[in-house]
């Protein structure tokens, strides 16, 4: 494509746009169709999986394939494309991708120990966590407070070559499962509440720990857990970055977390999305009732819409274009999604839906990971708005950092942190 | 796979931007009992002739631009975000119709006098009731010697009165077709249409002399609704970041106890939803722009679903802008009225969102079986 510059007399520069011959050669031109069936890259992936029908972690890892994306010895390097046609050849050999398994591990704190941890760290720890012989979990939350997360209480105090720990951890998925956790505690109680925090790298079974399961209002198998630590002792060697840094590390996890949840899918860009709804409500010949079709409708163009922000996240990253404010704002869009599409399943049931019923719609037998049906899709869906930071709290950070409104007042941000709760003392 | 806009359209928008910041100039509209008449219709048509897009569409073998619908909205988009009172509608919409429906010399007479600049068209369709289907409020054409003869109204013509051309839908023997007539030749009354940055008009018709589009009749609303789907969309995107950008300027301005507004949660929270449905409504209109382009079967989909989204967005922007301005917003010679007016008329011009979410889950159904 080329721009010819026309310089009018005596106006502005304008721009009279045409198309040469170069049109064909270019590569910046706008394709929405995804990498062909034929592409060398596909084929390679495809001829893999047809050798390894049904791979171990091991084998997955060793491929490059748990962590593509990661550089080489772990992964292959893989640019977003070579990603999505990983993922779409993972779903047609129906094996489940070590990112959905384990996606804490691999996604957040597996990008974590890149950034952030130390060689000998590195060789310890990614690869049981890209074989999925390591499940993570993320230990950031307190009963105390999970919006405001930088006023958490749990301490870390510098004994020797260890730190010792002590505090109580809450909402944490996996925990009970989990072989391995990244905990942000408060090594510095004299500095203002965001800078005295500090990551550790923990083993679950570490002395001291205990995991309690919360049971949900699902009644489904437990998601979250509380995790107490009583004199925990970690060594100084498992601090991911300095002191300090905790805050900064944690926020890249959760951001790095939200921008996955910017899917389709009914919760957090898991389950089913509103093309099974659609295909369902089709099916079941419900789709007939006139409150129901708008509203499916609705749902079902907004959930092409995420689809499409997902894509263009992708494709912005393959060009190497800043990431946009899609990682956010879709999150926002996507959760009360996931809720109003998984409240019209429930509906389209009548009074029905309330009993215990996974066969709320027919859906293909298709991978959904672990909300694969629509009635655990449902009773889950309130915490999609809570869980990653609340609605309110990603209204505010898009509001603030994408949109540049003027940040909401915390007394509390400059005062050192041993000195907020002191009655005496005024916050500034 | 690349769904990124390319520099080049970067550029083109840009360019659009610059020379509509420049032309367009809304404030003898912010006059109290302002109409349509004092806009500059005329003298913005003019300036844009001069840029060229009118051809935009057109492909070049017939003197047009020959650019696909991604450029397009990039122009489009910036005449929606300024409002630019201009008979571009109208005259997008005739080229698509003589594109769809007219025979090859048809097109080439027609459509190169519309990309040199030295036409103007408008498309008539709907009836009295706004419906698009033939009915019994039809326009009737006979036979009559060589010609055609037309008799009969049409409504919501958006562009008629400042047109040079009408293309008008009309029954010939039971059948729905297409003719061309010369603006001349009609009676175009404008209607007091709430969205004063366009001019809309019904057209009489009494035995005007018409000439037959001689191509195939039954592709030409299908084609022209889809890509008038995508021109209203990508108003409505670009307009819903527009009330957006506008608020938000707002809210960091205006102060209230002792604060600017904007860092109260009840006006942060409002914003940043529109923030995400400008977001969707602009990936909306990039698709169905890029399906339309590359003739992609989903295309009527896109651009259905592209008009339905877009065009509510629009109206909650709109809405919330004026709320975040608060009584100020609510008067004449604020320009925020403007935009919910546009946003309004945007969402019932060619059918509401709820119509178009009927044609999404029709063709759906269609697809499932």
């Amino acid at each position: 494509m080329t721009i010819f510059f026309v310089r009018q007399v005596g106006k502005v520069v304008h721009l009279v746009y045409g198309k040469s011959k170069q049109l064909e050669e270019q590569d910046s031109v706008m394709d929405f169709n995804f990498p062909a069936q034929d592409d060398p890259r596909r084929i390679e992936i495809r001829e893999w999986f047809k050798n390894h029908p049904a791979p171990s972690g091991k084998q997955i890892a060793e491929r490059g394939l748990a962590a593509a994306n990661w550089p080489e010895p772990w992964g292959l390097s893989a640019d977003p494309e070579l990603m999505l046609i990983i993922e779409e050849e993972f779903a047609r050999a129906g094996v489940i991708m070590p990112a959905v398994s384990n996606p804490i591990g691999v996604n957040q704190c597996g990008q974590s120990l890149l950034t952030w941890g130390t060689e000998e760290m590195r060789q310890e720890l990614l690869p049981p966590t890209l074989s999925g012989e390591y499940l993570w979990c993320m230990l950031f939350s307190e009963p105390s407070g999970g919006s405001d997360l930088g006023a958490l209480r749990t301490i870390a105090r510098r004994d020797g070559d260890d730190f010792v720990i002590n505090g109580q951890k809450i909402w944490n998925s996996a925990a009970d499962r989990a072989q391995i956790g990244v905990v942000v505690v408060r090594t510095d109680s004299t500095a203002p509440k965001h800078k005295g925090l500090t990551q550790f790298v923990i083993d679950m079974n570490m002395p001291g720990i205990t995991v309690r399961p919360i049971a949900d209002m699902t009644g489904e198998e437990n998601e979250y857990n509380e995790v107490f630590f009583e004199d925990v002792r970690v060594p100084a060697s498992r601090m991911l970055g300095k002191e300090g840094d905790g805050w900064q590390i944690t926020m890249e996890q959760l951001q790095t977390e939200r921008q996955s949840m910017t899917k389709p899918g009914a919760v957090w860009g898991s389950g089913p999305s509103a093309r099974e709804l659609m295909n369902g409500l089709i099916q079941t010949g419900r789709i007939k009732d006139p409150l129901i079709r708008d509203e499916a409708a609705a749902l079902y163009v907004e959930g092409e819409l995420l689809r499409l922000l997902s894509m263009r996240h992708l494709s912005n990253k393959i060009n190497g274009k800043p990431a946009g404010i899609e990682g956010n704002v879709g999150k926002m869009v996507a959760s009360p999604h996931g809720q109003k599409m998984t409240d019209l399943a429930k509906r389209s049931q009548g009074v029905a839906g309330m009993v215990y019923n996974k066969d709320v719609l027919p859906l293909p037998p298709k991978h959904f990971g672990l909300f694969d049906n629509w009635d655990y899709a449902y009773w889950f869906s309130p915490a999609t708005t809570l869980g990653v930071g609340t609605q309110e709290i990603l209204k505010n950070t898009i509001a603030e950092r994408v949109l540049g409104l003027p940040r909401d007042v915390d007394p509390t941000a400059r005062v050192p942190f041993n000195e907020i709760n002191k009655p005496n003392v005024k916050a500034a | 796979m690349n769904f990124s806009l390319s520099d080049d359209h970067e550029a083109l928008r840009a360019s659009a931007q610059n020379f509509l910041d420049k032309e367009v100039d809304l404030s003898s509209l912010l006059v109290p009992g302002a109409t349509v008449a004092k806009s500059g219709y005329d003298e913005l048509w003019e300036k844009i002739a001069g840029m060229g897009w009118p051809g935009l569409i057109i492909p070049e073998a017939y003197g047009g631009l020959g650019m696909d619908y991604i450029d397009l909205v990039m122009i489009i988009g910036e005449t929606g975000r300024t409002l630019a009172p201009a008979p571009l509608f109208g005259t997008l919409a005739g080229s698509w119709a003589i594109l769809a429906g007219g025979s090859e010399e048809q097109k080439a007479a027609l459509l190169g006098l519309v990309a040199a600049g030295e036409t103007k068209l408008a498309f008539a369709i709907a009836d009295s009731g706004g419906s698009y289907e033939p009915g019994a409020d039809e326009v009737i054409a006979n036979a009559s010697g060589g010609e055609y003869i037309l008799t009969g109204n049409r409504s919501f013509v958006v562009d008629a009165a400042a047109a040079d051309k009408i293309i008008v839908a009309a029954s010939l023997n039971g059948a729905r077709r297409y003719f061309v007539v010369d603006r001349a030749a009609v009676a175009a009354e404008l209607l007091e249409w709430r969205d004063i940055t366009r001019q809309v008009a019904s057209v009489r018709l009494e035995g005007a002399a018409a000439e037959l589009l001689e191509g195939d009749a039954a592709s030409v609303w299908p084609f022209v609704r889809n890509r008038l789907y995508l021109l209203l969309a990508a108003e409505s995107a670009a307009g819903t970041q527009a009330a957006l950008t506008d608020a938000v300027d707002y809210a960091k301005q205006r102060v209230a106890f002792g604060r600017p507004i904007g860092a109260f949660q009840a006006i942060k929270h409002q914003l940043a939803e529109i923030a995400g449905q400008a977001e969707c409504a602009g990936a909306a209109v990039q698709y169905a722009a890029w399906t339309l382009s590359v003739d992609d079967p989903r295309a009527t989909l896109a651009a259905t679903m592209a008009q339905s989204y877009a065009s509510e967005a629009y109206c909650n922007a709109t809405y919330r802008n004026i709320q975040v301005f608060g009584a100020i917003g609510f008067t004449w010679e604020m320009k925020n009225h403007l935009f919910y007016k546009r946003a309004r008329c945007n969402a019932e011009l060619l059918g509401s969102p709820r119509q178009q979410r009927e044609e999404v889950v029709s063709f759906l159904e269609r697809e499932a079986a």
